[in-house]
């Protein structure tokens, strides 16, 4: 009569325990302090930025106006050598103007505002914003001073609307004035283009080098009586911020922090409901067996031969994708894994053991022995395969994302991946737009791939030489 | 014997498994593990149960408690019948009927503590409302098996616990809901040598002061003296003899008994080995058996008619049945 010897397996004393143990691994701990930061990351970033606010921001392009477009993060310098542009943003208040009444009633009116520019490049971009009232459309004719007193003069514009803005950059009329103006005082053909940003602030000479120091900007014009101009000239840097910014204009952090807690929260939430359905699956199908281990049996069969990104691609194509429906799809498509078999047979191990039999004799139902009697028995070992998932998880939705199947409206770090695949990063040299949301991808993974292999070892101690 | 005193009637009880040969095979075969067994015991009394490997032993405890559904025959427990009641509306019943399983090892989940393992039953029917009495019987139970001080039992896990201090824990598992009747399946078999027999003083203990009903599924017959009034020696499915213990030890009558007594023959049940198969051959395959006396093949006092037909219970002496040829009155 073969009896079935139980392993009498250690018992860790509780949760406690359990993390005790896990931080007695080295690498565990680095798993736990980057998990750690993860956490306080989301939480930070989802009291100081509300999601609502967060997708408003992430799909509105006026929200971002005075950015640079696609700049480096601030901490490329390091790697330069030399101080890169910030965005400096010169405002003309309509109080600060000096207005002289003129005869016909109307006023003369005019300004000049002086700002640092302390640089070791030039800007990537200028751009005037106006913000004006008037009864007839104002002229506004614009001289740029040099930090060597010199003026020059830009161009007569007349405002098209109330908030005109004039793209400076853009202006070729502009562009060939200041060219001229650039051969003239260097006497020759300067060895770069001159473009309207160095044309204004580099020193005359046929290298391109800039004049550092204090420059200004005057408006003149003439104001009906009422009238209100105000205006910012927003001289953009080619860096900002921690992460910088994308094509349109948006800072990456937003979306590289709203990535963290939706990344966190799909890979944990699809790794716990899959492992746990799964588990609940195979324990009912190793329990009951009978007919309904033979439809679970042939599910999971046809489960493992089908494939699994096809038919996810097939849905997320047909349905309104958002990322809970991506979420329950994932699931349904995970539960009925191959793990089942292993569960199933498991089960029907500890089905045999006396004292299932002795609870049976006592009167338990079903319920409880699978509940209370099996439960407790699976659950530990699958714990350190489901924290190994997550990863897997987080992958499955930048992937999505990746793809553009994943959800429109969130921004997360697949979906920054994919605008800079679509917007040729790499091919731009825009290493950072790629590389930093891949960062966190590995990031996460890392952690939790530490912290499961930490796990693994404590539930299988066999594992501890390697 | 008086009816009121009758706790248990087994009426040519059966217990048949089917098996399948092949996937596809729709023909069913059956084991028969217990086939056809009557017998009755008394309000308070233990009777023995005893028989090689393979006997049916463990079948029949099982079935008795209804964790199997005979396939037929009857048992009645306190005059009622159990035979076909459905799971869900024995609940009663598993309060009056208890188990003691043979491994005290396995008998126990590992995540439970010794309190819990005890305060499972208590919780499963809702006997007792509150913690504190809960915890009250859980502490009496152990304070009965003799685990004392029980503060010092009942917050220890199973692997802590030796053999013999966990087939104590089972006792108290089994009488904690105040049960009518006990199966004790080979309680101390799996027990060193040393402690077999104060498990054993201690179960017969308590079933003369909780008057309780016990089966005591044994190998060793010489065990049986001491522990049970009557008993039941059984042989692939069937109940060869039955009688009071004393008589069946002292004026064994089927052939098989006296064997099983040769091969126990020092008084003195410590150092008695356990029983060894002393008739030459194998009990039978108990798969579809042919009708004949199923002892026949190693009878040494087999004739014919053993050979052909299956012998009914014959009563060779008040109160003293055999299942055997010779002792047909002609
Ligand atoms: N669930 C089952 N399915 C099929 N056959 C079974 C099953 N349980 C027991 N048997 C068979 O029934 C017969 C009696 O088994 P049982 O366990 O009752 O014997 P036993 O007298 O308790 O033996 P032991 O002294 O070894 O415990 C054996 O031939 C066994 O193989
Ligand atoms: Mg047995």
């Amino acid at each position: 009569m073969g009896r079935l010897k139980m392993s009498s397996s250690k018992r860790v004393g509780g949760l406690k325990g359990v993390l005790h143990e896990v931080l007695s691994y080295k690498s565990a701990v680095i798993g736990v302090a980057i998990l750690l930061f993860l956490i306080v990351l989301s939480v930070y970033t989802m009291v100081t930025i509300p999601l609502p606010e967060a997708i408003q921001a992430w799909r509105s392009s006026e929200a971002w106006s005075r950015n640079p477009r696609n700049a480096q993060p601030e901490w490329v310098e390091i790697f330069y050598g030399k101080k890169l542009p910030r965005t400096i943003i010169v405002p003309l208040k309509d109080a600060d103007a000096t207005k002289v009444l003129l005869e016909d009633g109307r006023l003369a009116a005019s300004w000049t505002v002086y700002f640092n520019y302390e640089y070791d490049d030039f800007p990537s971009e200028i751009v005037m914003f106006f913000n004006s009232s008037y009864s007839e459309k104002p002229a506004v004719e614009f001289y740029w001073i040099r930090p060597d007193g010199e003026e020059v003069f830009l161009k007569k514009h007349v405002l098209r609307r109330p908030d005109d803005r004039l793209y400076l950059s853009n202006d070729l009329s502009l562009e060939l004035r200041l060219e001229g103006l650039f051969e003239n005082k260097v006497g020759g053909k300067p060895s770069f283009m001159v473009t309207v940003e160095k044309g204004l602030f580099a020193e005359y000479s046929l290298d391109p080098r800039v004049l550092k120091g204090r420059y200004g900007i005057r408006f003149e014009t003439t104001l009906e009586k009422n009238d209100v101009l105000n205006a910012e000239v927003v001289i953009y840097g080619s860096v900002y911020g921690l992460a910088g910014t994308d094509h349109l204009r948006r800072p990456l952090l937003i979306g590289l922090l709203w990535g963290t807690p939706i990344a966190m929260s799909f890979g944990l939430t699809s790794a716990i409901l899959t492992t746990v359905l799964s588990l609940i699956i195979g324990t009912i199908s190793g329990w009951y067996g009978g007919k309904i281990d033979l439809v679970i049996q042939r599910i999971v069969e046809i489960n493992a031969v089908l494939p699994f990104l096809p038919i996810l691609i097939m849905l997320t194509t047909f349905y309104r994708i958002d990322l809970l429906i991506i979420l329950l799809s994932v699931v349904v498509l995970s539960i009925f894994s191959l793990g089942i078999k292993g569960t199933r047979i498991l089960v029907m191990q500890i089905k045999s053991y006396p004292y299932i039999e002795a609870a049976q004799a006592y009167g338990a139902s079903n319920m409880r022995l699978i509940l209370f009697y099996v439960i407790p028995k699976i659950l530990p070992p699958v714990v350190p395969g489901m924290i190994s998932s997550v990863p897997g998880f987080v992958f499955l939705e930048a992937g999505l994302s990746y793809l553009g199947l994943g959800d429109p409206f969130l921004p997360t770090w697949g979906k920054i991946i994919n605008d800079a695949q679509t917007n040729g990063a790499f091919y731009k040299g825009m290493y950072y737009w790629v590389l930093e949301p891949a960062f966190m991808l590995i990031l996460t993974s890392i952690a939790f791939a530490l912290i499961g292999m930490a796990l693994e070892k404590i539930v299988n101690p066999k594992l501890k030489e390697l | 014997m008086n009816s009121d005193t009758r706790l248990l009637e087994l009426e040519d009880l059966r217990k048949w498994f089917e098996i399948r040969r092949g996937f596809l095979s729709s023909r069913v075969n059956y084991v028969k593990a217990v086939d056809g067994v009557t017998f009755s015991l008394e309000e308070g009394k233990a009777v023995s149960l005893v028989g090689e490997s393979g006997s049916g032993k463990t079948t029949l405890g099982k079935t008795i408690l209804r964790l199997y559904e005979p396939n037929g025959g009857r048992i009645l427990f306190q005059g009622k019948d159990i035979t076909h009641t459905k799971v869900k509306d024995l609940k009663w019943y598993r309060r009056m009927a208890s188990l003691v399983q043979q491994d005290p090892f396995g008998a126990f989940a590992s995540h439970f503590t010794v309190f819990r393992a005890l305060e499972e039953p208590l919780l499963i029917h809702n006997t007792v409302k509150s913690r504190e009495e809960r915890a009250e019987r859980v502490f009496k139970a152990l304070e009965e098996v003799r685990l004392t001080p029980v503060e010092d039992f009942a917050y220890k896990y199973p692997h802590m616990l030796s053999g013999g201090q966990l087939q104590r824990v089972a006792i108290a598992r089994a009488i904690i809901l105040e049960p009518r009747l006990i199966v004790a399946d080979e309680p101390v078999s799996m027990l060193d040598a040393s402690v077999r027999i104060e498990i054993l003083t201690l179960l017969r203990r308590l079933q003369e002061r909780l008057r309780l009903g016990v089966i005591y599924i044994t190998h060793d017959l010489a065990t049986t003296r001491f522990f049970s009034e009557s008993a039941l020696i059984m042989y692939a499915g069937h109940v060869m003899e039955k009688a009071s213990t004393r008589e069946v030890l002292r004026n064994p009558l089927h052939p098989y008994t006296k064997a099983l007594l040769i091969a126990t023959p020092d008084p003195n049940p410590q150092n008695r080995s356990r029983f060894k198969e002393v008739p030459p051959g194998e009990p039978p395959a108990l798969v579809d058996p042919p009708k004949n006396c199923r002892f026949s093949p190693r009878c040494p006092r087999a004739f014919d008619k053993c050979f052909k037909e299956e012998p009914p219970e014959f009563e060779a002496a008040p109160g003293h049945w055999v299942k055997c040829w010779l002792y047909e009155r002609s």
